[in-house]
């Protein structure tokens, strides 16, 4: 049974997502403000049609550090995901396929990073590393490979005695060629779906480190950044936390759409 | 005349979706009476399950909706019944068991108490009283020791256990009606023969009415009053056993019936098979069996090298154990010895669990040896592992079980060929296009297939697929594994029939593993019958088949359930001679 009708998620998950790419693309274009550009005369400045989502402490215009800020935040998402994916898949292939010894052994070393608190693990490699963006991709790629590695691991271990893969060993296929060209693409939706909803997070934790102050320094517009600046104001001017918040959440729940949509293309549930 | 205790009249039923509804069961009229036991044949998607699931008003899926029709037990409606009534019925009046019991059992409760819980809803005993009435029930069913397998979990029994313990919980709660959908499907055969007997001592002791649904004419002709053959949502034919073997009027179900690959008879006693008053049989001599002892090994002058040689092989595996305790080990095979002739076709048969799939894989390198040799084309594998798995990868190829998790899904069955061909480079790149239509030409599958996907092939054509694949490393050895246990038996008798083309065209040795003693017969020249890891018997097919040596063959042979019905399985046991219910003799309503 092919599926000929698109799943309404894979629409909306998609047309989010658009969104969000053009607005990093377009950012100069539309973004109506200069992101870093300080106005003394109009400081926390409510809504209006001069400032549709408001100005801050310092009198930034918010909706234009919004639009800029997709540029920093999409950024993070998806190299925050794709080293990870990257490096666990493979690790997670090889353990899975070899067995025995480097099983135990990268097993093992799973083990011990999952013992320790995802963001106490991040916060201790930032903070030996200083804080900053590329401080943040290493840690992410230091940490998060190992949700990729049990997944693909698994399926590859259930793979490995299908069939199919019996047949390509008894035809004289070699190890890897079974590997990459016939388990890794089976074993692979699995971890697809779930970059998907891992995107989600990276956003969160990144958005959590810019917030302690580990991750994107100010003055750059980004989400995470925005809403710890608006924090002290909260009470008098709310929209300087609000929308940049808003934005994470919208894109947040734009991964999660096209993560369903993907497992359910491809069959990950059945 | 009674009434019928069941009365199905007109009955549709069809799938509702957006693009409208599609019928799946179309105008099905059926009879059954009191203590008779119907059968319902056909292949898998013919609707006898659904038509089972529509009476008890259990449906698979909510798309699927009654659309006419009555259901008539004792003279009631039960069609349109209220779910509170139905399911009172579904205990009270109706039980049913499963082709698969390890699933329709709950795995963390213990056997007795799921009987019990039946037992106790249904009639309303108090605990210590439906207690007492389930451990009736399973020394009826044939548990050994009911007060000791009272408080034994699904997971300690056997297949054939767990089969009869899903029996007692239908029967616990004092059914007048049997459903059984493929109860004897996932067991072997001489548990099949257990578990068909049981049934119909229960039916004599308890006038039982059943229903049993299979695809396997043998077990029908071997336990049901009247038949009805189902085919794409209809009931094509129905009449009584014998007439409708003898004589049946549908052309559907006379294919049926010549793809069964039944066993000649041939008594010792003298009583010969009359093929001219016998069309069943004639059919199927014609149909499938084609010349005896196809593909005997070539006499060539001198003796011949073996192609395979086994030389007391042994494979464990690790079984528990550990840490603290001695590790311990199963051997799957154990000490086999046996050695394959260019050319020949030889059939392993044994239960599941005997070590056939493992001696197979062993035979290829697939699997380490624990001890012992086996040599192909003279080379040893244990000697020279490198050099002869090199071999075997271009010389044998294996054809599985399972077509669909046998081919990877994501290729087309072009890419999947091309790879092979590609990989082994016997064939130039110009030509591997050419050459996997040829190969599609050969398992009689139209070159379009090259582009589908596995997804897209039924399951015989997936089987086809497969055996491309194996012929694509032009071997001159095919270990074929169980490779029509899954699969419908009229596709069945077309994979034997293409086997049999391949094997006399291509100069082909065949190793054919199977549990289903009647194909092999027809297929292989010489068999090997394993048991727990051992070769209890080989030799000619039908010497041995005619004369087993050991008891364990002659209790295998005996355990296949003849499609004549004057074959009994069960024999001579008066009690359990089918004859006619009186009001059942009549034709059925269907012509």
């Amino acid at each position: 049974m092919l599926h000929t009708r698109r799943p309404a998620a894979l629409t909306a998950g998609l047309a989010i997502l658009a969104l969000f790419v053009l607005a990093a693309l377009l950012a100069n274009l539309v973004a109506p403000y200069d992101p870093i550009a300080q106005d003394g005369a109009a400081r926390l400045v409510a809504l209006s049609w001069a400032h549709p989502f408001g100005t801050d402490n310092f009198g930034r215009d918010i909706l234009s550090r919004v639009i800029h800020g997709a540029r920093v935040d999409l950024q993070m998402a998806l190299i925050g995901v794709f080293f990870p994916f990257v490096i666990g898949t493979v690790i997670g292939s090889l353990a899975g396929f070899a067995g025995g010894v480097v099983d135990a052994v990268l097993m093992r070393l799973i083990d011990i990073i999952l013992a320790f608190p995802f963001l106490v693990l991040m916060l201790s490699i930032i903070a030996i590393l200083g804080p900053g963006l590329t401080s943040f991709y290493i840690a992410m790629a230091l940490v998060g490979w190992v949700s990729y590695a049990r997944l693909v691991r698994a399926q590859i271990l259930v793979l490995k005695s299908a069939d199919y893969a019996v047949a390509a060993a008894s035809l004289g296929f070699s190890r890897p060629r079974i590997l990459f060209r016939h388990l890794l693409p089976n074993a692979i939706a699995g971890s697809l779906v779930f970059s998907m909803s891992d995107a989600v997070l990276v956003l969160l934790s990144g958005a959590a480190i810019s917030y302690l102050g580990l991750g994107v320094q100010p003055p750059v517009a980004e989400w995470g950044v925005m809403v710890a600046e608006g924090q002290p104001f909260v009470t008098q001017a709310w929209w300087i936390t609000l929308f940049p918040g808003l934005a994470i959440v919208l894109l947040a729940f734009g991964f999660s759409m096209l993560g369903d949509a993907l497992g359910e293309l491809m069959g990950v549930h059945e | 005349m009674s009434a019928p205790l069941l009365s199905i009249r007109d009955l549709d039923v069809v799938a509702r979706s957006r693009e409208g509804d599609r019928p799946l069961l179309e105008g099905i009229s059926l009879d059954l009476a009191r203590g008779e036991v119907l059968g319902l044949v056909g292949e898998s998607g013919s609707g006898k399950s659904l038509l089972c699931r529509t009476i008890v008003g259990l449906m698979p899926s909510p798309a699927l909706v009654r659309t006419g029709g009555k259901i008539l037990l004792k003279d009631q409606d039960i069609a349109g019944a209220d779910p509170a009534s139905l399911r009172r019925l579904r205990g009270a009046e109706i039980g049913m068991i499963f082709q698969n019991p390890s699933s329709h059992l709950d795995p963390v409760m213990r056997i007795g108490d799921q009987i019990v819980e039946g037992i106790a809803f249904y009639r309303g005993l108090g605990r210590a009283a439906a207690r007492e009435a389930a451990l009736e029930i399973m020394a009826q069913v044939g548990f050994t020791d009911p007060p000791r397998q009272f408080s034994s979990y699904p997971h300690e029994f056997s297949g054939g256990m767990r089969q009869r313990a899903m029996i007692a919980i239908a029967l616990g709660c004092d059914p007048e009606l049997l459903i059984a959908d493929e109860p004897t499907t996932a067991l072997d055969v001489t548990i099949q023969a257990q578990i068909l007997r049981l049934l119909m001592e229960l039916r004599a002791k308890r006038g039982l009415s059943i229903i049993l649904i299979t695809h396997d004419l043998g077990v029908v002709a071997q336990t049901c009053d009247r038949i009805a053959v189902m085919r794409q949502g209809r009931v094509v034919e129905v009449g009584e056993k014998r007439a409708l073997l003898r004589a049946p009027q549908a052309a559907y179900t006379r294919s049926l019936i010549a793809s069964h690959p039944s066993m000649p008879v041939e008594d010792e006693c003298g009583e010969v098979d009359d093929v001219s008053d016998h069309p069943v049989a004639a059919t199927d001599v014609a149909g499938v069996a084609g010349t005896p002892a196809p593909a005997a090994a070539p006499a060539t002058p001198g003796r011949p090298r073996p192609l395979v040689e086994i030389d007391d092989l042994r494979v464990c595996f690790p079984a528990g154990g550990g840490l603290f305790s001695r590790r311990r080990s199963f051997a799957a095979v154990d000490g086999v010895s046996l050695s394959i002739l260019p050319g020949e076709t030889v059939g392993v048969v044994g239960e599941s669990g005997s070590g056939k799939s493992t001696l197979a894989r062993a035979m290829l390198g697939l699997t380490p040896l624990t001890s012992g040799h086996v040599a192909f084309e003279g080379e040893s594998l244990a000697l020279k592992p490198r050099a002869t798995r090199e071999r075997l990868h271009r010389h044998a190829a294996m054809v599985f079980q399972d077509p669909f998790n046998a081919l990877n899904p994501r290729f087309t069955i072009g890419e999947t060929l091309a790879e092979v061909l590609r990989v082994q480079g016997k064939v130039p790149a110009a030509r591997i296009a050419d050459r996997v239509g040829e190969l599609l030409d050969l398992v009689e599958l139209d070159r379009s297939f090259a582009t589908r996907r596995p997804r897209s092939l039924s399951g015989g054509q997936c089987q086809r697929a497969g055996i491309a694949r194996a012929l694509a490393v032009e071997p001159r050895l095919i270990v074929a594994d169980e490779c029509i246990a899954a699969l419908d038996v009229t596709i069945q008798a077309q994979i034997v029939a293409l086997f049999r083309r391949l094997v006399r065209s291509m100069e082909l040795t065949l190793v054919f593993i199977a549990h289903d003693l009647a194909v092999v017969r027809h297929l292989c020249a010489r068999v090997v019958v394993m048991h727990h890891g051992r070769v209890v018997e080989e030799g000619p097919t039908e010497a041995v088949f005619a004369r087993p040596r050991q008891a364990y063959t002659a209790n295998l042979l005996a355990a296949v359930p003849s499609i004549d019905p004057g074959q009994s399985l069960f024999g001579p046991d008066p009690r359990l001679t089918v004859s006619p219910v009186p009001g059942t003799s009549r034709q059925g309503t269907n012509p």
